[in-house]
């Protein structure tokens, strides 16, 4: 009887391990955002940076979009402050867009302010 | 009002530079887990044991060490949650998830409270050590079980929705 209740335990474990990783495949990493390269070009409206990652909404033609850049280190590497991220300073993002239909949200890897490249992600193409 | 106190909460130095530090941010959330994980570790094997698992060990032995780490775990737990919280407070404080964890942590807590004076008023240390406990005891730490790991999965999702 007590080897059934570890059996059962032991199953239980494991759903939850497999739910766990699954939960965080959908945030974390890319893994919830399409493959295809995605660029997009708007106007900043908000900004918030700082752990876990930043955040940077865009007004394109009328519609917000949420642009995700790195956390304070990957932003700080580049030199994207917060200063170059002021509001009405137009913004095009390459990166990845959520899988999640509708959803208007992108994952930076690399962003271009006035003509120059901040490249978070130089390990990935973009 | 609320609103004007958890922006300037954001806006204490120490929380500034949490939010924007590379390795306290992580730490942090290093120890939310630790805590988190010494409480819901310590009050599963608590919980079915008043339930009626293991009952070739003596129920005050599950009681006496697990309520410790887990009291530990969850002071932990809330520091460094009170921490994490700051750093996007205005955020935190709008979400339903995190109204409902919270509304849960102390649901739990209580339930933990009144749980501790049931087992001194039934005089739990004097039953025979195979004794099934009373129902009290076992509907509490039935809806333990379900509040703290309620509060567990609420707490995951936080960082997705």
């Amino acid at each position: 009887m007590p080897q059934l209740r570890f059996t059962y335990l032991l199953c239980f474990a494991v759903l939850a391990a497999f739910l766990a990783a699954s939960a965080a495949q959908a945030h974390h990493g890319w893994a919830w955002a399409t493959d295809e390269e995605f660029e997009i070009t708007g106007v900043i409206q908000s900004v918030r940076l700082g752990n876990p990652h930043g955040e940077v909404t865009i007004d394109v033609d009328g519609e917000e979009w949420v642009v995700e850049v790195g956390q304070p280190w990957r932003n700080d590497r580049v030199g994207l402050s917060k200063e170059m991220l002021s509001e009405g300073r137009e913004i095009t993002v390459h990166g990845h867009r959520s899988a999640r239909e509708g959803e208007r949200l992108v994952k930076a890897e690399r962003v271009v302010i006035d003509g120059k490249d901040y490249n978070l992600y130089p390990g990935r193409d973009s | 009002m609320i609103e004007q106190a958890l922006v300037a909460v954001e806006d204490l130095a120490f929380v500034s530079a949490l939010r924007n530090s590379t390795f306290m941010y992580p730490l942090v959330n290093a120890g939310h887990i630790l805590g988190v994980s010494m409480l819901v570790g310590g009050i599963v094997p608590l919980d079915l044991r008043l339930l009626g698992l293991w009952r070739t060990y003596p129920v005050m032995v599950f009681v006496d060490v697990l309520r410790i780490t887990s009291a530990i775990g969850l002071g932990l737990a809330v520091v460094c949650g009170a921490l994490l919280f700051a750093t996007a407070a205005l955020g935190y404080a709008r979400s339903p998830l995190f109204q409902a964890k919270i509304a849960l942590v102390l649901l739990g807590v209580s339930n933990a409270l009144i749980l501790g004076r049931v087992l001194k008023r039934q005089d739990i240390p004097s039953l025979p050590m195979k004794a099934r406990m009373p129902l009290s005891l076992r509907v509490g730490a039935g809806l333990s079980l379900v509040v703290w790991i309620s509060v567990l999965i609420l707490g995951r999702l936080l960082g997705y929705f």
